[in-house]
């Protein structure tokens, strides 16, 4: 039965994949509109191009080097460690490293793929919503579904591949950290790289030169668009498909853990949930449609919550049918309910229709500090429905688990965690949706389109803005679930090898451990966004060189040279990930070889906890202070140019390395940091000096 | 090539220049070799206008195209007092520039706008640039620094703008902040109050405000008047900018 469950996974995720790849089609087979609309999009699909050739090949280098290190350690018996003798088995060490290679191509090629289609989308959303708001949404949004379909696809067939040729969830463990490492570098990268561009683009275009945004003569317009697609799609895609993939990999951890003879057939459990989220998924894209005077955010909403019932539906027969624990029913629901209202809760602290957007743009007459102490706050409180959420998920998932006798505890929460994450087609088509028609905007306004099609592209971008900040609430909080799954993991794995874990707060390694876990985080939020302005204060000096040296250029009788802030912006994101991809790899290793197991288990336990907390006030505070900047625009407390406006641009310049660099990424760093414990659990068990 | 006469406000300045009035302005403002930068209002003169206080003649003469063929952009004719010396029949359009170079042109109107009541702000902007608050409207404002002051202060010409003060027009003391091209707003409302109470019919705010004019606070168009004769350049609405001049509106609105 378990193989007939895994043969149908690989053949669910084709069928994503096949899916994906028609919407591919679709899509492209749409009007691409003007010679000047297509040399515009073209310059945003050569940007895009060039930053993912030297992603990629940054990427290949690092999966070349910690496949080889996972290679050599995995090809030692790790089970005979401290018994004196050591057997040495290659192969092992191979499939291993195979596993991780894996899945670091799986997470490129899910970002690939919708990296590709975006640029080719955006120009022809922008040429549909000419016609109909309805006709450019859909171009938008089913492009952003390749991304979705493609992301879920590759995961489920990638893990049921593994785990159907090894039957080791281990080995997926290889699987998960390879995605994972290069979701890390993508979203960090992306996210560095499409703020240096976007602050860049602001300070000098619009603050020292006067111009509009998205005018074609910023030197910097060029990479501010690919930035959108490099830090939204290929990031966010990147990061949800890592949560993902671990959440479902911890849960057959836990699965695998339990004795007695259900254990393999709640070890393939959560697979079981993913291929169901698949069929889930693929039908709520169905409903996601704008009528003629329907809304773009409202269509969006809808298919999310129509996949949940779905979903939900077809759990419930799942469990019924197929004789698993009704403990195991609650803990999906649970976390897909939660996921879902801590999703919509994220909009009442970043939607313009709620207090706290009002009341930040009302402040915002009285200066730039006030904006930035009442959105910060209102940031602080925003972590308050997700972590109540977390709780509740985690609280009653555990307990309704235990109580069946049948699964443990901490199964539950793991489970808890794939059922938030299993309708993550349809989430991530959602969030793709967003940097689309953002595009399509800034593209409407660089060919000159009519301004009738840049108000209906604005209604477009206006619910790709909500639907991204749904997606980052939904993102976070998944990952906090996943992450306390894997660190039960790891203590699994720790105890199978002997060793046992005590991880109470009376324990100085513990502490210690949780201090320097605690400090994680925030470094890792420093270095990214030091690396946004250091970065951004290179491009500023190419613009104001260029604006200088060619007068055309403001004259608009001269093509500015977008080229080489595209390669500045490329170039900085890529060498500015070394030092947080240390942190992240190299921290939890040091620790646990250093301090021991335990400090490790409180090292995790402090990075868990301020990275959520971080991760959501970062996010929402971001969020917020964009939205009250957009909220004046229209015309609210003095509109565009005054007072209160200025002061609502430096809120959101500092919320821009908050929302979409440092917060958006720091739950993919504890999910490495979990993974890398996880992974090298075994290894940390014999070696470690205290 | 057509030779164009222009009388720029900001600075004051007659100019011949063999660009079309929205090259000038982007010329202007966005600067070429020489780099300068800024908004640009200026009005296209009758190019068949002549006057004994200014070397018109020689000016068009010199205006001839560069050695590559390129256009002449311009030949100062003068840079003092000319704003008083143009007859109000020679100006002919008026044109502001933003200061990213778009160009948007205003014809005149015969028709002023009605006054509306309450209090007023205006800012004057050729030949001299102050922010001042009064309880007169556009046309009394006009008569009483150009045409009939009652003070020993008196313009022999005047162009000026009237922003919006939109609920501190006729409640200063507690109306809603909206879009306002001064800062320190309780200054504003001190000054605004200070109208109703007392018997003056202006009030400075602010002697050096910035160079350059807020046009998206601007009301209603502006006015340029001489001793003789006083004319209306409306701008219009903004459903109709956003339609028709987009690019110009949102260079405006920045």
């Amino acid at each position: 039965m378990t193989n007939i469950w895994l043969l149908v996974g690989i053949g669910s995720g084709i069928i994503s994949l096949g899916t994906a790849l028609y919407l591919y089609y679709w899509v492209m087979r749409q009007d691409a509109g003007s010679k000047r609309a297509q040399e515009v999009a073209s310059w945003i699909k050569e940007g895009a191009a060039s930053y993912l050739k030297r992603l990629y090949t940054a990427l290949t280098l690092v999966a070349v080097v910690l496949g080889l290190i996972i290679a050599i350690v995995f090809s030692f018996d790790l089970n005979q460690l401290g018994t004196g003798s050591m057997d040495i088995q290659p192969s092992n060490g191979l499939i291993m490293a195979a596993a991780f290679v894996f899945g670091s191509v799986s997470s490129a090629v899910a970002g690939f793929l919708g990296m590709s289609i975006a640029v080719q989308a955006n120009v022809r959303s922008a040429i549909a919503v000419s016609d109909s708001i309805n006709k450019g949404f859909r171009v938008a949004f089913y492009a952003g579904a390749v991304m979705g379909l493609a992301m879920v696809g590759l995961a489920v067939v990638g893990m049921c591949t593994i785990y159907y040729l090894t039957g080791d969830p281990g080995v997926v463990l290889g699987f998960s950290f390879g995605a994972s490492t290069l979701a890390l570098l993508a979203k960090a990268g992306g996210g560095i790289y499409t703020k240096t561009a976007d602050i860049a683009a602001d300070l000098v275009g619009k603050i020292e030169v006067g111009i509009p945004e998205d005018d074609p003569r910023n030197p910097a317009v060029v990479a501010d668009n690919v930035g959108d697609n490099v830090g939204d799609v290929a990031g966010m895609g990147a990061d949800i498909f890592d949560s993902y993939v671990a959440s479902t990999v911890a849960a057959m951890l836990l699965g695998a853990a339990m004795t007695g003879p259900d254990s393999l057939k709640y070890t393939i459990f959560p697979m079981i949930l993913c291929i169901l989220g698949i069929y889930a998924s693929l039908i709520g894209i169905q409903f996601v449609r704008v009528g003629k005077n329907g809304k773009p955010g409202k269509a969006l909403n809808f298919g999310t919550v129509i996949t949940c019932i779905i979903f939900g539906a077809m759990i419930t027969v799942l469990v019924l049918a197929g004789g698993y624990d009704l403990s195991t029913l609650w803990s999906t629901l649970v976390g897909l309910i939660v996921g879902v209202v801590v999703g919509f809760t994220t909009e009442y602290f970043t939607s313009e229709e709620y207090k706290p957007v009002k009341e930040t743009a009302r402040v915002s007459d009285s200066g730039a500090a006030i904006t930035i102490i009442t959105g910060f706050s209102y940031g602080l409180l925003s972590i308050i429905p997700s972590v109540i959420g977390v709780v509740i998920a985690t609280l009653v998932s555990f307990y309704v688990s235990e109580a069946s006798g049948v699964v443990s505890g901490i199964y539950g929460i793991g489970i808890s965690a794939v059922g938030m994450l299993a309708i993550s087609g349809m989430i991530v088509s959602s969030d793709a949706y967003g940097p689309i028609v953002d595009n399509a905007r800034g593209i409407a306004e660089m060919a000159g389109m009519d301004h009738s099609v840049i108000e209906k592209a604005d209604v477009l971008d206006s619910a790709g803005n909500t639907a991204k900040a749904i997606t980052k609430g939904f993102a976070i909080s998944a990952a906090a679930l996943t992450v306390l799954a894997l660190f039960a993991a790891y203590s699994e794995i720790i105890e199978a090898h002997g060793i046992s874990i005590e991880i109470s707060l009376r324990s100085p390694m513990v502490i210690a451990g949780v201090f320097l876990g605690a400090m994680a985080p925030p470094i890792f939020s420093a270095l990214t966004m030091l690396s946004v302005t250091h970065n951004a204060f290179d491009m500023i000096k190419e613009i104001r060189r260029q604006f200088k040296e060619e007068p055309g250029i403001l004259a608009g009788k001269v093509k500015p040279d977008y080229t080489t802030c595209v390669s500045l912006a490329a170039e900085g994101a890529l060498s500015s990930l070394v030092l947080p991809a240390f942190l992240a790899v190299i921290l939890p290793l040091l620790v646990g070889f250093v301090l021991g197991p335990d400090a490790l288990g409180g090292f995790l336990g402090g990075a868990i906890f301020t990275g959520v907390i971080f991760a959501l006030l970062m996010s929402n505070a971001g969020g917020l202070w964009d939205n009250a900047k957009k909220f004046i625009e229209t015309g609210k407390f003095g509109g565009v140019g005054s007072e209160a406006h200025k002061a609502s641009v430096v809120g959101d310049t500092v919320g821009d390395p908050f929302k979409d660099t440092a917060g958006p990424s720091l739950n993919t760093l504890i999910t490495v940091m979990s993974l890398v414990s996880s992974l090298f659990a075994p290894v940390i068990a014999a070696f470690h000096i205290f | 090539m057509t030779v164009h006469l222009y009388l720029s406000l900001i600075p004051e300045a007659l100019i011949a220049s063999m660009l079309s009035p929205e090259e000038f302005g982007a010329y202007y403002a966005v600067g070429t070799q020489k780099k300068s930068r800024g908004q640009a209002i200026f009005f296209e003169i009758d190019p068949k206008f002549r006057s004994d206080f200014f070397h018109i003649r020689e000016g068009m003469k010199r205006c001839i195209p560069h050695e590559d063929g390129l256009p002449k952009a311009s030949i100062y004719i003068s840079v003092y007092r000319v704003l008083e010396n143009i007859p109000m029949e020679a100006i002919q359009c008026m044109y502001l520039t933003t200061q990213d170079g778009r160009t948007l042109g205003l014809d005149k109107s015969t028709q002023f706008p009605e006054e509306a009541g309450g209090l007023h702000l205006y800012r004057e902007v050729s030949p001299v640039s102050p922010l001042v608050v009064s309880s007169l409207g556009p046309k009394e404002f006009y008569e009483l620094i150009v045409k009939n002051p009652i003070s020993l202060v008196k313009l022999p010409a005047v162009c000026f703008t009237e922003l919006r003060l939109d609920n501190l027009a006729d409640d200063p003391q507690n109306g809603e902040v909206g879009d306002l091209p001064y800062k320190n707003v309780e200054h504003l409302r001190s000054c605004l109050i200070s109208l109703k109470n007392k018997s003056a019919m202006t009030k400075m705010v602010d002697r050096m405000p910035c160079n350059s004019i807020p046009f998206r606070t601007v009301k209603n168009g502006f006015f340029v008047g001489n001793q003789k004769k006083m004319l209306f350049f409306p701008l219009p609405d903004e459903k109709e900018l956003v339609n028709k001049n987009y690019q110009w509106w949102r260079s405006a609105t920045m």
